[in-house]
């Protein structure tokens, strides 16, 4: 299965799955056009300029511009600027009503997520009026495909900025602020994201996906994840959750259902059922897992997990008990 | 090029060597050094009032004004300074050495007063630069104000020096009449701090314990 | 002005007086001439190299960042090199290069163009180069010894900050900010004096050259934008070194604070490069379309809004902070309309272009690749403004695109063809029209192979600063694409530098004026003496060399006995009085020392400030001790 997440890859402005994305991509091309249009004005009076001078002999003292001609040049300057004027004027326009239609994008009965930028993995939190019911996740944000969702993000660390291009622009998570970006996706699919502000070492490696499903797959998913995780089944889980609970594991990850309730790192509860590790640095399978336990630096260098050096029984175990964690 | 020789000439030799004001190169250098300064400590102040607008306390709790009647003394014998730098501004420019000089080292005495009133207002505060943000603006602005007129005063003795031992020569009535000029600034530019720290809490505070 | 027919002084008199003016303001000789040089062509082309040797150096950074990126996962820099070189690149960049080259360019021209002997504060412009080489040198250093700063050239805390840099690396950006900082204020001080009092008679402001306009505007630029970033650098300094909290949320500090401070400088800081950069373009755009640049009069109201509205648009950098709505929209309105002045320059310079009698020159064809070039980073720059597109594209490459296209193509193209133009003035040799016109077909190609596909790959998704991306993102072509183009356009440089050394030893003697051109620096000869103009000239033009009758007074009567310079009024540059200008000294040297050591030590401590106070004081009451001039009278004291 391996990559099968990434074989399809969708992280792109040009291809917008929400109303949010499909406003700032109509300003796109918008200027697009006119730019490209300007700039081939200005390309064709350039080279116009350079053809029309061509025909001229060099040698001749400078002059200064004769009246006539110089009545002439400050018409064609003048409407020029004022063509400038009108155009930039119209994109002003077009840009703000972008602007308040997008701030319109709201919705009383919005699901609301929490992201926590942490250095360098995202925690998702969805929010319920039962504190108890409150389902924390990592590096996923699952969503349903047609219902306004509010993402009020904030920072535990440094600034980070939360972007997925196929459904909005960029929000910032900033330490000692919440701030709400509003998003919607108009079909199923996975939308791969990415830190967009430069939050230090690993930068590069913090993305997340977000999985836009049909309301009732995703009520489904929000409630097989709200479960405390699945006890182990096969003596081979049950001394991985004894590995993963007498090693430092369980210091930093939390895993529902056990004692395990570290919250440095990603909560692990359902881990299995994610389609990545490392923020999106690695697809979720065995092989990856294995080697992100044992040797985690290596991938992605400067992560806050430390090497697990350790015998390959107790890795077998450890790898067992958490891919039952689904 | 054209001719080898010039027919005409502007001649320069009859003109002064020496002038004040804007017609002296070095007043534009001293104003620039002003503005450059003056923008500093307008940030300075932008700074405050962004801070507190975000802040949910402002001045955070414990603390306490330290008192009316210091921080305008302190500001008072600030102004009072410039009396002094104008009077021997005005002997500088009757040439009048001896009382530059005299004017100049009052100017240092008023100095010196300012410096130990404005220590003793830091030592009334009861927070310190590591406190609190708040703490952070009103030292670090209080610290590069003092600076000011420390090095301020530092240079008052300069010229009281310069203008005991000699010899003085007439470019420097220049250097003299803008070292007043800059000192106005020095004294001039706490004036909004004064109203910003010290004034506008003071004045909040009777507002408020008039209300109930 | 009246200009009498005088006696003038005969052919022998004339020479006694260049013999003795040779003497007044010859340097000293050997490596103590170097540190007590005081001559602003001298320091103005030794900003103009050192300059150049870090814009190489940024441009090696540069290079490495995009082996990195040419295929997905590459491992050939590491996660923390690359992103101290990334840092280094930008504040190099922007630092080290872009300000110091366009301040030291003007250093270099503008007393040349003014007719004018030397700056007003020559020890002062001294000062300004040594504190300039030592905060590049203090950076350099660091980074050779792995201290060199990785939280980018903006450095946002709280990542700057001390919980999350530990270590000594982002000190060592804030202490060069500081350095750069005051060396850049001291030049612009010094310039606008120079501009406003050292004119040649005559030259009354509405005369003014028009790359003499625009280093005014930026120097004006300079001494309101540059307090800002002092500022803040430290307090950024102060919250690591002394645990104050101004931008320490947990304790009432603020993280955006910040950025209004830095982007207060920042966004006025591209203007300041740019701005001196079409100083250029309108100055090379009137000598080699042989007429008079049209629409004077709007290039310097062009300037001069720039100027103003350059700093209305700081927050267009921060639109994804979730300001609010109507603040947004007035940055917006400010940052769609600077279009407006930057467009009635374009339409000026094409309308010069057409119907004017083109010599395709090396400098006019880095003139017509800035055109275009720069075009299309404004277009692109029109859309960053719009925050819904903003909220997009912003920290992607695509900006990353936009302001190379802005700042290579806006200011880096008129630079080369400008060192090109003046290559022969600085060192009296010309360069090589055939390698020059290589180097620009490399360069205009390379740039825009390199920046083009970037674009593309900002839409496509992917952000600035990462050092690696996975392969199944799809940017891996271009990216490649990319990374060949800079391939181009290294050659491109490569062929510039080795034009210039094959020049400097061999190219053809160039003679007063090769170019014939307009402004006065080419009055005189190539290079220029060390007082610049033996008898000044005077001025009645806009173009005084193209229009000038032989019958143009001189200024005669200023002593060459001592370093004697003419002092004219602000607005018309009327005769107003004689200055003397300082010659060689050392102390600009052992100030730059002496806050050297201040900004050094106070990395580590602060009483740095206390520690570097004593050099400080001993260097300025050295500067500062009375002598006793020529020309000056003693004053007694009066007895009462």
């Amino acid at each position: 299965m391996s990559g099968h997440v990434f074989s399809a890859v969708q992280q792109s402005a040009l291809d917008p799955a929400g109303p949010q994305a499909e406003r700032i991509g109509d300003v796109w091309w918008l200027m697009f056009w006119v730019c490209a249009v300007v700039m081939a004005l200005v390309t064709l009076a350039l080279l116009g300029g350079l053809l029309h001078a061509r025909r001229r002999r060099e040698s001749e003292a400078p002059q200064p511009i004769a009246p006539e001609s110089h009545r002439r040049m400050t018409w064609v300057v003048s409407g020029a600027l004022a063509t400038t004027a009108v155009i930039l004027l119209v994109l002003l326009a077009a840009s703000v009503s972008t602007g308040r239609a997008l701030g319109s994008l709201t919705s009383p009965d919005a699901l609301v997520i929490e992201v926590i930028g942490r250095q360098w993995w995202w925690e998702v939190r969805y929010m319920d009026d039962q504190p108890s019911n409150i389902l924390t996740d990592a590096n996923e944000i699952h969503i349903p495909v047609g219902r306004p969702v509010l993402i009020r993000g904030t920072s535990r660390d440094v600034i980070h900025s939360l972007w997925v291009p196929n459904l909005h622009g960029k929000k910032d998570l900033i330490p000692g602020y919440v701030t709400d970006t509003w998003i919607q996706a108009d079909r199923p699919g996975v939308f791969r994201g990415q830190c967009a502000e430069f939050c230090g070492l690993q930068h590069a490696h913090m993305a997340f996906l977000v999985v836009a499903e049909p309301p009732a797959k995703f009520q489904a998913w929000r409630a097989a994840a709200s479960q405390p995780a699945r006890p182990p089944r096969t003596p081979l889980e049950l001394r991985g959750q004894q590995v993963f609970l007498n090693r430092q594991c369980a210091l930093c990850h939390t895993v529902l259902g056990t004692d395990a309730g570290g919250r440095i790192g990603p909560d692990l509860t359902h881990v299995a059922s994610r389609r990545t590790l490392g923020a999106g640095t690695l697809p979720n399978t065995r092989g990856h897992l294995a080697g992100w336990i044992v040797d985690p630096q290596s991938v992605k260098p400067g992560n806050r997990m430390p090497q697990n050096p350790m015998p390959s029984e107790d890795l077998l175990a450890l790898l067992a008990y958490l891919e039952s964690l689904q | 090029m054209t001719r080898d020789r010039p027919v005409s000439v502007l001649d320069a030799s009859d003109l002064p060597t020496v002038v004040f004001g804007p017609r002296s190169t070095l007043w534009w250098g001293v104003m620039g050094i002003m503005t450059i300064e003056g923008m500093m400590f307008a940030i300075m102040a932008v700074s405050y009032y962004y801070l507190r607008g975000t802040a949910q306390m402002w001045p955070p709790s414990g603390v306490v004004h330290p008192g009316v009647g210091i921080t305008t003394l302190s500001l008072a014998v600030l102004l009072a300074s410039m009396a002094p730098a104008y009077l021997a501004a005005r002997a500088i420019s009757r040439e009048d050495l001896r009382g530059a000089r005299n004017w100049f080292a009052v100017t240092v005495l008023f100095g010196i007063a300012a410096l130990v009133l404005r220590a003793m207002v830091l030592d009334r505060l009861t927070f310190l630069w590591n406190s609190h943000a708040y703490g952070s603006l009103i030292w670090t602005t209080a610290g590069l104000h003092i600076t000011h007129i420390f090095t301020g005063t530092v240079e008052n003795i300069l010229f009281v020096i310069l203008l005991h031992r000699g010899p003085v020569e007439d470019k420097h009535l220049l250097d003299a009449r803008l070292n007043s000029f800059y000192w106005y600034f020095v004294a001039l530019s706490w004036v909004p701090f004064y109203v910003i720290f010290w004034l506008d809490p003071a004045l909040l505070a009777l507002r408020s314990a008039a209300l109930p | 002005m009246s200009a009498e027919p005088i006696s003038y002084p005969d052919d022998d008199a004339l020479a006694e007086d260049r013999r003795r003016l040779e003497e007044t303001w010859k340097s000293r000789p050997g490596l103590l001439g170097w540190i007590s040089e005081v001559g602003h062509a001298k320091l103005g082309k030794r900003y103009v190299v050192t300059a150049f040797v870090f814009f190489a150096l940024g441009g090696i950074e540069a290079a490495l960042m995009r082996i990195q990126l040419a295929r997905p996962e590459a491992g050939f820099l590491d996660p923390d090199l690359y992103n101290q070189i990334f840092t280094m690149h930008g504040s190099t960049m922007m630092f080290l290069f872009a300000v110091p080259m366009m301040l030291g360019l003007g250093v270099y021209l503008v007393p040349l163009m003014i007719g004018a002997r030397n700056m007003a504060f020559p020890r002062l412009n001294a000062f300004s180069y040594f504190t300039y080489l030592a905060g590049g040198l203090l950076l350099y250093s660091f980074f050779f010894l792995n201290i060199g700063p990785d939280a980018g050239w903006f450095s946002y805390v709280p990542l700057a900050g001390p919980d999350y840099s530990p270590g000594k690396r982002a000190d060592v950006w804030a202490q060069l900010i500081t350095f750069t900082e005051i060396s850049g204020l001291a030049v612009a001080v010094n310039l606008i004096t120079t501009i406003f009092k050292h004119r040649a008679p005559g030259m009354s402001l509405n005369r003014l050259p028009l790359y003499v306009w625009s280093m005014l505007v930026t120097s004006f630029m300079v001494v309101f934008a540059m307090p800002a970033i002092m500022l803040a650098s430290l307090m950024l300094a102060m919250d690591r070194l002394v645990d104050t909290h101004f931008f320490n949320p947990a304790e009432g500090g603020d993280a955006i604070l910040w950025q209004h401070l830095f982007w207060f400088f920042g966004h006025p800081e591209v203007y300041m490069i740019f701005l001196p950069a079409t100083g250029i373009v309108s100055t090379l755009i009137a000598v080699f379309s042989r007429r008079q640049t049209f629409g004077y009069l709007t290039l310097v109201l062009s300037l001069v809004a720039t100027g103003f509205i350059g700093f209305g648009l700081w927050v267009h950098h921060m639109f994804a902070t979730g300001l609010p709505q109507l603040g947004q929209s007035f940055f917006t309105a400010a940052s769609i309309m600077i279009a407006i002045p930057s467009g009635a320059q374009v339409f000026c310079w094409l309308a010069t272009l057409w119907g004017g009698k083109l010599r395709f020159r090396t400098p006019l064809m880095y003139v017509l690749g800035f055109i275009f070039t720069f075009v299309m980073g404004g277009l692109t720059g029109v859309m960053l403004a719009s925050v819904p597109l903003d909220l997009q594209v912003h920290d992607t490459f695509f900006v990353v695109a936009h302001f190379h296209y802005v700042l290579i193509g806006g200011a880096v193209f008129p630079l080369l063809g400008g060192l090109f133009y003046w290559f022969p003035k600085m060192t009296g040799r010309m360069l090589s029209e055939k390698l020059g016109h290589l180097s620009f077909w490399l360069v205009f190609l390379g740039f825009n192979l390199t920046f083009f596909p970037q674009h593309i790959l900002g839409l496509n998704g992917m952000p600035r600063r990462v050092y690696t991306y996975p392969p199944e993102t799809g940017w891996g072509d271009l990216n490649l694409l990319s990374s060949l183009g800079a391939v181009v356009l290294a050659l491109g440089v490569l062929v510039y530098v080795f034009n210039a050394l094959r020049s400097l030893r061999s190219g053809p003697i160039a003679g007063d004026d090769p170019w014939e051109s307009e402004s006065l620096e080419w009055a005189t000869s190539s290079p220029p003496p060390p007082y610049n103009f033996h008898l000044i000239p005077t001025v009645s033009d806009r173009y005084p060399l193209w229009t000038r009758t032989g019958d143009e007074p001189v200024v005669t009567g200023l002593k060459s006995d001592r370093r004697e310079v003419l002092v004219t009024n602000t607005l018309d540059a009327e005769l107003d009085h004689r200055d003397t200008s300082p010659g060689p000294s050392f102390s600009p040297f052992f100030l730059a020392v002496g806050v050297a050591v201040t900004f050094i030590t106070s990395i580590f401590t602060p009483w740095g400030v206390v520690i570097g106070a004593v050099p400080c004081f001993l260097a300025l009451l050295a500067w500062f001790w009375p002598r006793l001039d020529q020309g000056h009278t003693v004053l007694k004291e009066k007895k009462s």
